[in-house]
């Protein structure tokens, strides 16, 4: 038992030794994939829809600028957001990072003034000159710090996790926490621009807190056009600046590959090269002897050939008794003998002669436990008969 | 012309160069040098074709054995040759090792010693001779495949001949030292003796007690120079496997020892090997070279997937025996074939001739009929009874026509066969 014990415990270490480097593996690519997934930016298809009554829409905002009268367009697309844009008007710009290059040239060209929600970098290149993204701020509530009409209306807003901004001087920097601002204005041309670091103002959730509400509706709804523009995902390819693996890959590494399929096809060439011939033999046919008897077995059995297994038993078991108990030999087989045979195994077994005959010429059995005992009685008797 | 892992490893390094040098020239220029690598491997190694094979070593091997064949590499060229050397044999030759290293100088031969340990019965042929000369920079090779013939033929193991120095002891009972007091049909006189306490009071001489004083016997030895004639059936009764053997190899043994005890006992032996045609045939062998033909005539035989031809066979054997001989048959007691092939054709040669059936009983039969527990094996047991049943038919068939029938399991057969013509012997029934 020592040794087993041993060898189960090696086996199991062996087992450990050879998988905890895959385990290892596996267990460090989990790790990844949840880091990975807790880092990606949140957010759902209906963030900052202005038709969505979810906690991150902002139907809420829309329905109280409707009511003081403000126009609410609400645009899927940058050359219809700019279309609809009027000089004057508001156009808030949001999810800016489905923006494609030629939907940021194309918002740069309207006069509309611009409220840009959480913006990337490359919205904030051409929409917001001079303004770049800073550190985040976790600074959940600030108080506004400004002169700005809008800020110092609303007093403290509950930003909840945001973005802050370096700006040029001229800017106006509302909202700073430490060192820079969560909101700010900057005139571009003739018009206003203002980067919102944080969507906590507009969405539904949050809208009730502190003085978000009236910072949203200042800054959305100061003027009586707004057209909101929630992009949707630019379709592929319409850009036409989508460009090829092949494109974006260096020289060199495409000739690297071409090697490295040159090396697995002269590796392919010296596998299969062998030292000489594969030879063929012709094998015998094995067939095995007892074949056909199993196959009888089987066909007994799929037919439930009781009747003629019994009789086969019986037969032999007749075979084997009229040999023990000194009888002519044709005897088995002859049905003429039978009282003879069933007299003389009663006489030597000491069981009646009925339950004898019962046994070596009864009639077939009912049902295939009582085959199986059928056979077990046989044995029996052949056993009795041999020991008395 | 083989090419080398290490050039398949070298091209594979030679990837990271486009990567420092991003350029067809690069590349370009680091396939000519692998070209020419090449090249001069293929210019530097040794001359294969300049290699010239003899063979020599055993012919003969009995299965179980091992044989060990040489190749001499005699290399004719003018340079050195260093190689690697496969000689190829088919897989059931058992050849060992697969493949050696040989460093013949120029003008010199170097031997090759290959050991077969064949697994079947039969004649194993060299394919040939393959030799691959890797160039002095391992990139490219010369090989070259020839053939170089060889024969070796794997004889029947003949297991039972451990059986033939105790039935040789029966047998001397019989004839030589112990007389046979019997008085039969095969037997013929030998000699004259002083009555003993025990002997038969029939075989006394009176005629010779008158003439002498004392009371004299004669005595009766088993008559010599009879003809057995040894028939194995290699149809397709025969290739069933009893074990893991087939049925044919097992009355091979059989019909060895038979051959061997009969040779001794100055009886002649013929074998003749028939499915449709005549597989095999031994006769008027001598005393001395009886085995050896018989085992070369046996090693080739392989069972025929055909159903026999009885007929032909008894045709076969009548055309060729004149005197009354015994007849073995070797084959199976299967009732299709016998009763419909061989039966009718019995009082042919009965009339003539003694004929004995010799045939190998599946154990397997035996452990099915014993299975018990289950419906499945009470199924098995009635099945394999009513095999043994239909065995049991036969045997008394054929036992109605004189014939005498010898039915065991393989490793039974040989030792009951020898024993039933010892017995035959004995009655002096040949």
């Amino acid at each position: 038992m020592v040794i087993s014990e041993t060898t189960a415990r090696q086996v199991a270490g062996r087992r450990w030794r050879s998988s905890r480097g895959v385990l290892l593996v596996v267990l460090a690519l989990a790790a990844l994939a949840l880091a990975l997934a807790a880092l990606r930016p949140g957010g759902t298809a209906q963030d900052l829809d202005p038709t969505s009554p979810s906690d991150g829409g902002t139907r809420a905002l829309a329905e109280i600028l409707k009511q003081r009268g403000v126009r609410l367009d609400v645009a899927r697309r940058a050359g219809d957001a700019a279309a609809r844009a009027t000089p004057g008007g508001t156009l808030v710009v949001t999810r800016t990072d489905r923006l494609t290059p030629t939907d940021l040239g194309t918002l740069q060209e309207t006069t509309a003034n611009l409220v840009l929600v959480t913006p990337d970098r490359h919205a904030l290149e051409s929409l917001a000159p001079g303004v770049r993204r800073a550190e985040p701020s976790f600074e959940e509530t600030d108080v506004p710090g400004c002169a700005l009409p809008a800020a110092v209306a609303a007093g403290r807003v509950e930003f909840g996790q945001a973005q802050t901004y370096e700006v040029p001087s001229g800017a106006t920097r509302c909202y700073v926490g430490d060192r820079f601002p969560r909101l700010v204005e900057i005139a571009d041309g003739g018009r206003t621009v203002t980067v919102l670091g944080s969507a906590a103002p507009l969405v539904n959730r949050s809208l009730a807190e502190e003085g978000n509400a009236a910072l949203a509706m200042n800054l959305v709804g100061a003027r009586p056009h707004v057209v909101w523009l929630i992009p949707d995902l630019p379709e592929p390819g319409a850009e036409g600046g989508e460009r090829s693996l092949g494109d974006l890959l260096p020289f060199g590494v495409k000739l690297f590959f071409l090697e490295l399929i040159v090396a697995v096809a002269l590796a392919a060439l010296w596998r299969s090269r062998r030292l000489g011939p594969v030879v063929a033999e012709a094998l015998p046919v094995v067939v095995r002897s007892a074949e056909t008897v199993e196959g009888r077995s089987r066909l007994y059995r799929a037919h439930r050939a009781r009747d003629r297994a019994a009789e086969a038993l019986r037969a032999g078991a007749r075979e084997r008794l009229v040999a023990l108990l000194g009888l002519p030999r044709g005897a088995a087989a002859d049905p003429e003998a039978a009282p003879q045979i069933v007299a003389a195994v009663a006489a030597r077994t000491g069981r009646d002669e009925p339950f004898v005959g019962e046994a070596l010429y009864g009639p077939e059995p009912v049902d295939d436990a009582a085959l199986v005992r059928l056979t077990d009685l046989l044995d029996d008797l052949e056993r009795q008969v041999r020991q008395s | 012309m083989a090419l080398t892992g290490r050039l398949g490893l070298l091209a594979g390094l030679g990837a990271l160069l486009p990567l420092v040098l991003p350029s067809w020239w690069t590349l370009l220029a680091f396939w000519g040098a692998l070209l020419a690598g090449v090249a001069a491997d293929l210019a530097l190694a040794g001359n294969v074709r300049a290699l010239a094979y003899h063979r020599s070593g055993d012919t003969n091997v009995r299965l179980g054995e091992r044989a060990a064949v040489t190749l001499t590499v005699e290399n004719r060229g003018r340079r050195r040759v260093k190689a690697v050397l496969r000689d190829v044999w088919p897989p059931s030759a058992g050849a060992s090792p697969r493949t050696t290293r040989i460093d013949v100088p120029a003008g010199e031969a170097r031997r090759v010693e290959t050991a077969l340990a064949p697994t079947r019965r039969g004649d194993r042929e060299a394919v040939g001779v393959v030799v691959r000369s890797v160039g002095p920079l391992g990139l490219a090779a010369r090989q070259l495949s020839r053939p170089a013939p060889w024969r070796v033929r794997v004889l029947p193991a003949f297991p039972s001949r451990r059986h033939l120095s105790g039935k040789l002891a029966k047998l001397r009972e019989l004839t030589g030292a112990h007389v046979a007091l019997i008085r039969g049909q095969g037997t013929e006189f030998d000699s004259l003796r002083e009555y003993v306490d025990g002997d038969d009071v029939r075989s006394i001489d009176w005629r010779a007690t008158a003439r002498r004083r004392d009371v004299v016997v004669r005595t009766w030895r088993p008559e010599r120079d009879r003809r057995i004639y040894l028939v194995l059936d290699t149809g397709r009764t025969s290739a069933g496997r009893v074990g893991d053997i087939p049925r044919l190899d097992c009355s091979m043994d059989a019909a060895l020892l038979l051959g061997a005890l009969a040779s001794r006992a100055g009886d002649r032996v013929d074998l003749l090997a028939y499915d449709r045609r005549v597989r095999a045939r031994v006769e008027g062998a001598s005393r001395t070279d009886l085995l050896p033909s018989m085992v070369q005539a046996m090693a080739p035989l392989e069972p025929e997937l055909i159903e026999s031809d009885a007929a032909g066979m008894v045709s076969a054997l009548l055309s060729r025996v004149r005197q009354r001989c015994l007849v073995v048959l070797l084959t199976e007691l299967n009732p299709a074939a016998i009763e419909e092939g061989l039966l009718p054709l019995l009082p042919q040669l009965t009339a003539r001739h003694l004929v004995m059936v010799a045939a190998v009983a599946d154990p397997r039969v035996g452990e099915m009929a014993g299975a018990r527990g289950d419906l499945a094996a009470v199924y098995d047991a009635a099945a394999a009874e009513r095999a043994r049943a239909d065995r049991r038919r036969l045997t008394a068939e054929l036992r109605s026509f004189g014939v005498e029938v010898v039915d065991a399991p393989p490793d039974e057969i040989a030792p009951a066969l020898a024993d039933a013509y010892l017995a035959l012997k004995a009655a002096g029934r040949l």
